[in-house]
């Protein structure tokens, strides 16, 4: 009979030490969980909806056609409205009280009303006049602070440049629609539609000579004789002035292009494209470059918007031509504006229904639909893309305050293929900032996807016959005494710092690869050969029963040894004789010559060493421990039925360690597609998508590592960076769900009793 | 001591011939001096007291004691008039003519029929036909073929022990062995999965020689032709006496053999 209260002291403890380790179970799993929850947090807004606010109803005095001109400043405090008169009114949005007034004049005469109006974006607009003259305005706000530190709005009416009818244009109505570009000093570039159909280019150049006399040089073209009888319908000049798109009314989209900045290589505009944009049945109804003039939208009567790119083809050869490269979900009616925002590739569009919409080209996303009670006729968004005005039929204008943190991003851009602005073809690219600010950011993460999986994969292929045949030979046929050497020896390797195994990789490892890369596709067929050869000689002669003695079994591999390291240096040394004799010159100019494979030093064999190399150590001690833990009867019951020493390994103790070294390549795997550093340092991180092996890649955990410290705070590239954090993680939680449930299954078939 | 000739005339041919066997253990010695001439188609028993080396010396003869690198062995073991010690000899092959059922069964984990025909699978090219052939021969020798013939397939580790016991035994009988050592076979066993196993030695014995270690005196009263007694002389085995089962425990008591033996009790 046992002691009550011992046994009470023994139950206590248990429930203590039950308490203790389910709680810390359970902290881990909440830790886990955590650290998922947050990072999905972070990249969660990611696919929120935009969201609009109305900020203000203003109503204005004229009608609505007197209205030729709005918009709302910066702040979302004030706007401003230009009616046909060239009266300009500022007023602040709280209260629709008028804060300053001002007349516009025409740079002729007095009395000139506006005829036309091109919208340039960010409050700059180019006014035609009645007298046949034409300016270009810019209405903005600025912020001054008085002693006390009270902002008050002041608004800034500039004039970037005025210039008085030529001749001839003077009559009222010869110029419908002018559009003004002001270039350095005095320069500039014009575009005039004329009544009678007519378009003309005026390029005013300014050359400066050594002295500081500047000399004007007028370049003036009719443009017409290229339209070949059709009517403009909408133009767009692109804001470096080099470049024209315009729409007629036979469907048709031209662009023009010219350049006369350098004096001494003048080139005269020329219609570089004319294409067939209408759908059949369909009228073209406006035109518009997306930020950064290299692609443009292009709307019909039927609602289709378009975007359109210069891009080769199969057909075009070297020549970039027109090519619609998206459609766009369709607007509400016929498209009767269209106007780009000034910070990416959205563009807004106004409907015949009414109804302003904001779409991201790129990532083709509809972005915000602007219902209003009343019809919307003028669209126009601020300067920093976030707020809308819009002036409905009964002369309302309506101000939207927007919030759209991430509009490049969605479904399509991360994981699509893109059609990119520069590009002949949709691709897969990850490039997350640009050289310039009006190229999009490309986010796709399909290339570091791959990127990963390439790298892992063949580290894999490296790492796991050396690390488990490394195993089995440890634990079944070397001598206790060496195995107790051996194995700590390559548990160390494991604690070598991944940057030390990075760094030797790049700067040591890869330009001995770079060397001798044909030595080591000989050691493939070489190797094997060598070392049987040699194994078959000592087994024939018997030399190495002589030479080790009687206790030779579990010492074979010091025999080995010398022969491997002399079957390497053959190797290489075969391979840098033979190479010029088999490839005609090196193994790089053959691949790039004959296949058109380019060698990248830093490439995946690089990191098959080196990857394998730290991942070695890991699959190595958990494969020996199961590999030696198989039980000792099952390998004397297999040796006593007379199978050999290696039928025994191969075919008792492999299979019954199998769960073990299945879980060793599992956990190794997930070493492998975690490991930043190496691959990190070891390969040219470029994210192309290609199973070369004599390519880099970039793996999600080096991109991370390298653009976070880049990516502002909250900002797109940020959120985007959690979203592969994610993806990583969940991938890792994938395989390891996957690996233990595989391992499982093994261990219930495998299971002794 | 006790001379190989002691062990009395015999009118079977000795296929077993242990000269002068000694283990040892690094500086301790397990076993000294044994000779044994073990005769063909008879059961052999091995008794003695715990520790005496019995199991030692039934690895020596088919070499398993090679598995243990800290035992060093000398003297000489011929099989059919061969040392199986010489360096010419195929250790595998040896083994394969010289099986052994250990007191443990060691099941491999794949189904019964390849728990089977695994050690013939390495001696020679089996088709399917002549493989299914060898398995049932093979079970019915070891009377496990009525119990496991509509289940092949399925993995061996189900079976009870007394049945992987039997599976074990049709595992070495299927590669037609001329010796069969078995190392205290009954220990982990029940009553019946016993019986079965004794029955099995005895319809086995005209076909193969049996030699078979146990602590059991009534079990070697039973199944056995000769017996060999193994001692402990100052912690080292030694053959005490060697001769027909019935000359040797004739008439007498487990414990007055015991005594005789000497060196402890010979049954726990």
């Amino acid at each position: 009979m046992l002691d009550p209260s011992y046994l009470n002291r023994i139950r206590r403890r248990e429930r203590i030490a039950q308490r203790v380790i389910g709680l810390g179970g359970a902290f881990v799993v909440i830790c886990v969980l955590g650290i998922l929850f947050q990072i999905s947090w972070v990249a969660l807004p990611l696919f929120l909806e935009p969201d609009a606010e109305i900020r203000a109803r203003v109503p204005t005095s004229g009608e609505v056609d007197r209205v030729v001109a709005f918009g709302v400043g910066e702040y979302i405090e004030t706007a401003y409205v230009l009616t046909r008169d060239g009266a300009l009114r500022y007023v602040l949005l709280e209260d629709g009280k008028t804060i300053a007034e001002e007349r516009l004049a025409s740079p002729g005469a007095d009395d000139a009303s506006i005829v036309g109006v091109v919208r340039h974006g960010a409050g700059r607009y180019s006014l035609t006049w009645s007298d046949g003259s034409v300016s270009r305005e810019r209405f903005a706000f600025e912020s001054t602070f008085d002693d006390e530190g009270v902002r008050t709005i002041v608004p800034a009416t500039s004039r970037e440049l005025g210039l008085a009818p030529d001749e001839g244009d003077a009559e009222s109505g010869a110029i419908v629609e002018s559009t003004l570009l002001p270039a350095d000093e005095s320069g500039f570039t014009r575009i005039d539609r004329l009544a009678e159909g007519g378009l003309r280019l005026h390029v005013r150049a300014v050359s400066t000579s050594i002295f500081g006399d500047s000399e004007a040089t007028d370049h003036r073209f009719d443009l017409s004789a290229d339209l070949e009888d059709d009517r403009i319908e909408a133009l767009d000049l692109a804001t470096d002035g080099r470049e024209l798109v315009a729409i007629t009314d036979s469907g048709d989209l031209l662009r023009w292009e010219w350049d006369f900045s350098d004096s001494d290589d003048i080139r005269e505009p020329v219609l570089v494209d004319r294409v067939r944009a209408a759908e059949p049945g369909a009228r073209l109804t406006a035109v518009s470059y997306v930020f950064g003039d290299e692609s443009l939208v292009v709307g019909d009567d039927q609602g289709r918007l378009s975007r359109w790119l210069p891009a080769r083809s199969e057909t075009s050869g070297n020549r970039r031509e027109l090519t619609r490269i998206q459609t766009l979900d369709p607007q509400d009616g016929s498209v009767v504006q269209l106007s780009p925002t000034q910070r990416d590739k959205s563009i807004v569009s106004l409907g015949a229904g009414g109804t302003a919409i904001l779409d991201h080209t790129t990532a083709e996303r509809r972005l915000l639909e602007f219902d209003a009670d009343s019809r919307l006729v003028h669209a126009s968004i601020n300067a920093r893309s976030d707020a809308l005005a819009a002036l409905d039929e009964r002369g309302t204008i309506l101000v939207w305050e927007l919030d759209v943190p991430h509009p490049e991003v969605s479904m399509k851009t991360l994981f699509g293929e893109v059609w990119y602005e520069g590009y002949d073809e949709p691709q897969f690219r990850w490039e997350s900032s640009a050289a310039t600010q009006d190229s999009e950011p490309k986010i796709s993460l399909v290339p570091l996807l791959f990127g990963t999986l390439k790298g892992t994969l063949y580290a894999m292929l490296f790492a796991v016959p050396v690390a488990v045949l490394g195993a089995l030979y440890t634990s079944q046929f070397l001598s206790p005494r060496m195995r107790g050497i051996v194995k700590p020896l390559i548990e160390i390797m494991a604690a070598i710092p991944s940057v030390v195994i990075g760094f030797l990789a790049a700067h040591w490892f890869a330009p001995i690869l770079q060397q001798s890369m044909t030595g080591l596709f000989l050691s493939f067929a070489l190797f094997p050969v060598i070392v049987l050869g040699v194994v078959a000689v000592w087994d024939r002669y018997g030399a190495a029963g002589r030479v080790l003695g009687k206790r030779r079994e579990g010492f074979e591999f010091l025999l080995l040894a010398p022969v491997i390291g002399l079957a390497m240096w053959l190797c290489v040394k075969v391979g840098d004789f033979a190479e010029p004799i088999i490839f005609g010159s090196d193994l790089q100019t053959f691949l790039f010559e004959g296949l058109g494979v380019v060698y990248d030093p830093r490439n995946s064999i690089v990191i098959a060493f080196a990857l394998g190399f730290a991942v070695v150590p890991i699959i190595f001690t958990i494969a020996e421990d199961s590999l030696s833990n198989v039980p000792r009867s099952l390998s004397a019951g297999s040796l006593a039925l007379g199978a050999s020493r290696w039928q025994t390994a191969w075919r008792v103790i492999l299979p019954a360690g199998a769960p073990g070294i299945f879980a060793a390549t599992m956990i190794g795997l997930g070493r492998a597609i975690g490991e930043t550093m190496i691959v990190l340092m070891a390969t040219g991180n470029t994210a192309i998508m290609d199973w070369s092996p004599f390519n880099g890649m970039r793996t999600i955990s080096a991109n991370i590592a390298t653009e976070a410290p880049e990516a502002p705070h909250l900002g797109s590239l940020y959120r985007v960076l959690f979203l592969s954090a994610v993806i990583l993680f969940v991938m890792t939680f994938i395989l390891n769900t996957i690996a233990e449930i595989v391992r499982h299954r093994i261990r219930r078939k495998y299971a002794r009793f | 001591m006790v001379d190989a000739t002691t062990c009395g005339t015999t009118d079977a041919r000795t296929i077993l011939h242990v000269r002068g066997l000694a283990v040892s253990a690094g500086p301790r010695a397990l076993l000294r001096d044994i000779d044994l001439a073990i005769p063909e188609r008879r059961v052999f028993g091995i008794i003695g007291p715990s520790g005496a080396g019995k199991s030692t010396l039934l690895r020596c003869l088919n070499r398993l004691v090679d598995l243990d690198e800290s035992l060093h062995v000398s003297g000489d073991v011929e099989l059919d008039g061969r040392s199986i010690f010489a360096p010419d000899v195929d250790v595998d092959t040896l083994r394969a003519r010289v099986g052994i059922l250990f007191q443990q069964p060691a099941i491999f984990p794949v189904s019964i029929e390849k728990n089977v025909l695994f050690g013939a699978r390495h001696l020679r090219r089996l088709d399917r036909r002549a493989a299914a052939d060898l398995a049932e021969r093979a079970l019915r020798d070891a009377a496990l073929w009525d119990e496991v013939k509509d289940r092949l397939d399925a993995p061996a580790v189900k079976l009870s022990v007394g049945q992987q016991q039997r599976l074990c035994l049709a595992r070495a009988l299927a590669l037609d062995p001329e010796v069969l050592l078995m190392d205290e076979p009954t220990s982990a066993l029940d009553v019946q999965s016993t019986d079965a196993i004794e029955r099995l030695i005895v319809r086995l014995a005209p076909r193969c020689t049996i030699v078979l270690v146990t602590h059991d005196i009534d079990q070697a009263r039973r199944v056995t032709d000769r017996l060999a007694c193994l001692g402990l002389r100052d912690g080292v085995g030694r053959l005490v006496q060697c001769g027909p089962c019935c000359e040797l425990l004739d008439g007498r008591t487990n414990a007055e053999v015991a005594e005789r033996l000497g060196g402890g009790s010979c049954c726990d």
